[in-house]
């Protein structure tokens, strides 16, 4: 057993902490405090970051990218999560579609995206699955609704995709050049059986982004609506087989599903480490009967607490950043993810805390960490995410 | 004894005032561009809708024109407005509140005379007590003085000087004072005894906003940690008459509940925030179909429900006990209840759960739980102001463990 960095994963850390530290942190507030959603996103935070390869450091080398193992993308995301949550979500978003298309897509694709993907420091991608009705569903097909799931329909005419329908949510919808959308190709069985999943560049003809969601955490973090209209997508950007979508996707042991835990886990563990580094500075700094806060016990209790949370978070995201890279298939990165749900809603509360007692203001610092903390509820740790991970277990 | 029931007359306010939150309150509180801009005002008219049921004046007594409910009725009004809009609700509560301390209890029949008449006249009169000063916390926080004896009491920085006519002139600030922007008469915690300290030598005048030296300026909304409206009071040689001295010189008699022991409105808005949050939760898990049915019908959800019924159902308790404690003092002499101070053990207890109950309501709603044009997330902003405001609950459960330690100082 042997827990030390190479020296390379340890050059990629560094360079995302100084990152953080000197282009994340200073705007961090004042992106959050923006109120209108859509002006919260900074192309030239996206352009400096992907300069330093923090776009397509998940790209294999083969393709042309950076080729970074999990352990080091691990690594990055809690440094740049450390300076902005939101932001470093906004690049590891994109890893998370790079492992996609190194695992799944045909060489063809892999030419025509990939490369335009690398050469593109404003390109950036996500992928449509919610809609309005169909949140859960997706996630955790009912057995006994077997057509419960998103609805958005595909036909097939001539050489195209014929799409139609509306996705919610979607990461980078109204920024991204590039999404994989899942649609369905038969309506008559469950979405397991009848679903087809389509590479939809931005200029596709009949697509376009709506609504733009005011969300209370992670405001740099682009998520809206989709609209498809009669939306002509080639039957050349189909992924994978026709009705094998969301097989392709969530089998796959390194892209997807997977990659998505321990990216959750790993961006929640430098909101923990942004926390405790907070609390502590506050803890020293301000006095209380004229003595520094530190001194009390209930201080140093909570403290503790903070830094145990912590350090355990990073025990289980480097165990399953190593098991990504060793292949392994386990149920641990759903396990990390809800864990690191717990630990950053307990640990970010207790930052909160420590700054509390201020009368009626509140640190802007602290409650921004909580806020971005809630986000994980609904996104990581919800009854349907537990669950889900429960059946793997069992399987 | 032990006894349960409300009166009829208990039971009557609390359904008018639930019929009101659902026809006049929620409409507006609900409004996604309201929610989304963080606008936390409400329109006037509604504020004179509630004057006109009586809510403005309800602590007041009968025999001055008002309702003349007991605190824990009051609680339960709060409780239900707090459940349409909590802002609006603590306008009111404080109002409320202070009507009955300074109308029926601390002023002279003269100060009545010349105050009570557009008190009951004007349905925008509101009323403040300007007690908090700059920095006051760290002077009020048990904290590293826990069980010890060299505690400084809380300064009042803010000077009345005696004219050679009688009158006092006030020099210092005032801020984060409750309803401040609304008031038409404030009561003012003033040093009038230079050379005592803490609460000795403290006085109360009454002040109207308008009186020369004296401005009030409402603090920044938008990153407002309190509820309702508060405001900065700055006396500047402000003169006030002698007639408006509130109590006797150097015993003010504002602001003297036995620590602990006070009214638990606070806490009422605090379990109102739970109960919005809790309601929004059924009627969603009602209505979103997932899993081929209502997710109120899956496990899952059902289980989450049943803990927020509990923990909502056990605050409500604590809050109540303390309020009918506040109405019979006597109970903690005779020993039918424990020696806590209950109102501090009903805000520790309705805080935390209320947190946790808007996080959990919240999840009931996915993704739009954490959207700024849908309501859950300001149950849980509104739950947190509530859990981390004044000196927060850790330094409460230092009172209260002085209290069990049989700590005297």
């Amino acid at each position: 057993m042997d827990f030390s960095l190479t020296e390379e994963q340890r050059e990629w850390q560094m360079k995302a902490r100084k990152f953080a530290a000197e282009v994340l942190r200073p705007v961090s507030l004042e992106r959050d405090r923006i109120q209108d959603p859509i002006k919260t996103w900074d192309w030239d935070i996206i352009r400096q970051g992907s300069k330093l390869g923090f776009r397509t450091m998940a790209v294999p080398k083969q393709y042309g990218g950076e080729g970074t193992d999990f352990v080091t993308q691990s690594l990055v995301m809690t440094e740049l999560a450390r300076g902005d949550s939101a932001m470093s979500k906004a690049f590891s978003q994109n890893w998370k579609w790079s492992h996609l298309i190194s695992a799944v897509c045909s060489d063809e694709q892999k030419e025509r995206f990939l490369k335009a993907f690398l050469a593109d420091d404003t390109f950036v991608m996500g992928k449509g699955i919610t809609e309005p009705n169909a949140g859960s569903d997706n996630r955790l097909p009912p057995a006994d609704a077997p057509k419960a799931g998103f609805r958005l329909r595909a036909e097939r005419k001539g050489d195209e995709w014929i799409l139609n329908g509306e996705k919610c949510f979607i990461a980078n919808a109204n920024v991204g050049k590039l999404f994989f959308i899942d649609a369905r190709t038969n309506p008559d069985v469950g979405i397991k059986q009848g679903t087809t999943m389509f590479l939809v560049p931005r200029d596709t003809p009949g697509f376009r982004s709506g609504k733009v969601f005011n969300k209370n955490g992670w405001r740099f973090y682009q998520n809206a609506e989709m609209i498809f209209e009669n939306a002509r997508v080639p039957h050349a950007n189909v992924v994978g087989e026709v009705n094998g979508g969301v097989k392709k996707g969530s089998d796959d042991t390194t892209g997807g599903d997977l990659f998505g835990d321990l990216e959750l886990a790993s961006n929640a563990l430098g909101v923990c480490d942004a926390a405790c580094e907070s609390a502590l500075r506050h803890a020293r700094t301000q006095t209380q009967g004229g003595k520094p806060l530190f001194e009390q016990q209930q201080i140093q209790l909570k403290l503790n607490r903070m830094h145990m949370l912590t350090e355990a978070l990073r025990s289980f995201v480097m165990r399953i950043a190593w098991e990504h890279d060793k292949k392994m298939h386990t149920t641990n990165p759903g396990l990390a993810m809800h864990f690191s749900s717990d630990a950053i809603q307990e640990v970010t509360q207790l930052n909160m805390d420590i700054h509390g007692g201020a009368g009626y203001t509140m640190d802007a610092g602290a409650d921004k960490l909580v806020r971005d903390g809630i986000i994980w509820t609904h996104l990581a740790n919800d009854a349907v995410q537990r669950m889900r991970t429960a059946r793997r277990l069992a399987k | 004894m032990y006894n349960l029931h409300l009166t009829a007359e208990q039971l009557e306010i609390r359904d008018t005032v639930r019929d009101f939150v659902a026809q006049e309150i929620k409409p507006i509180a609900l409004k996604s561009a309201r929610l989304e801009a963080g606008d936390r005002r409400f329109p006037p008219e509604i504020f004179d809708k509630a004057s006109q049921m009586g809510l403005r004046t309800l602590s007041l007594s009968e025999a001055l024109g008002g309702a003349g409910v007991d605190n824990l009725t009051s609680c339960i009004v709060t409780e239900e407005l707090a459940a349409g809009d909590v802002d609006f609700a603590t306008v009111l509560a404080e109002t409320s509140t202070l009507g009955h301390k300074l109308f029926d209890q601390a002023m002279t029949p003269e100060q009545r005379a010349r105050f009570l008449p557009q008190f009951l006249a004007d349905d925008r009169y509101h009323l403040a007590w300007a007690d908090h000063e700059p920095d006051n916390e760290a002077d009020s926080a048990l904290g590293i003085h826990y069980h010890r004896p060299e505690r400084t009491a809380v300064a009042v920085k803010t000077t009345a000087t005696r004219q050679s006519n009688g009158d006092w002139v006030v020099n210092g600030i005032k801020n984060f004072v409750a309803n401040a922007p609304l008031a038409k008469l404030i009561a003012v915690q003033v040093r009038t005894d230079p050379n005592a300290s803490g609460a000795n030598g403290v006085s109360t005048l009454l002040v109207t906003p308008g009186t020369p030296g004296l401005t009030i300026k409402e603090h920044d909304t938008a990153s407002a940690w309190y509820h309702g409206t508060r405001g900065e009071l700055v006396f500047k040689d402000c003169r006030i008459a002698a007639a408006d001295l509130l109590g006797a010189e150097g015993a003010s008699p504002i602001g003297t509940d036995v620590v602990g022991r006070g009214i638990p409105q606070f806490e009422a808005l605090n379990l109102g925030i739970g109960r919005a949050a809790y309601e929004a939760a059924i009627d969603y898990a009602k209505l979103r179909i997932q899993g081929g049915r209502p997710i109120i019908e899956h496990q899952a959800i059902g289980t989450l429900l049943a803990e927020i019924a509990i923990k909502l159902d056990v605050a409500r308790n604590t809050v109540w006990q303390a309020a009918w404690a506040s109405d019979h003092p006597d109970v903690y002499a005779d020993r039918s209840l424990s020696g806590l101070p209950l109102e501090t053990v009903a805000r520790v207890f309705t805080s935390e759960i209320v947190h946790q109950v808007a996080l959990d309501a919240a999840e009931c709603f996915g993704a739009m739980g954490v959207m700024r044009d849908m309501p859950m997330h300001k149950y849980v902003r509104d739950a947190l102001i509530c859990l981390h405001s004044g000196n927060g609950n850790s330094d409460a459960k230092l009172r209260i463990a002085e209290g069990v330690a049989g700590y005297r100082r």
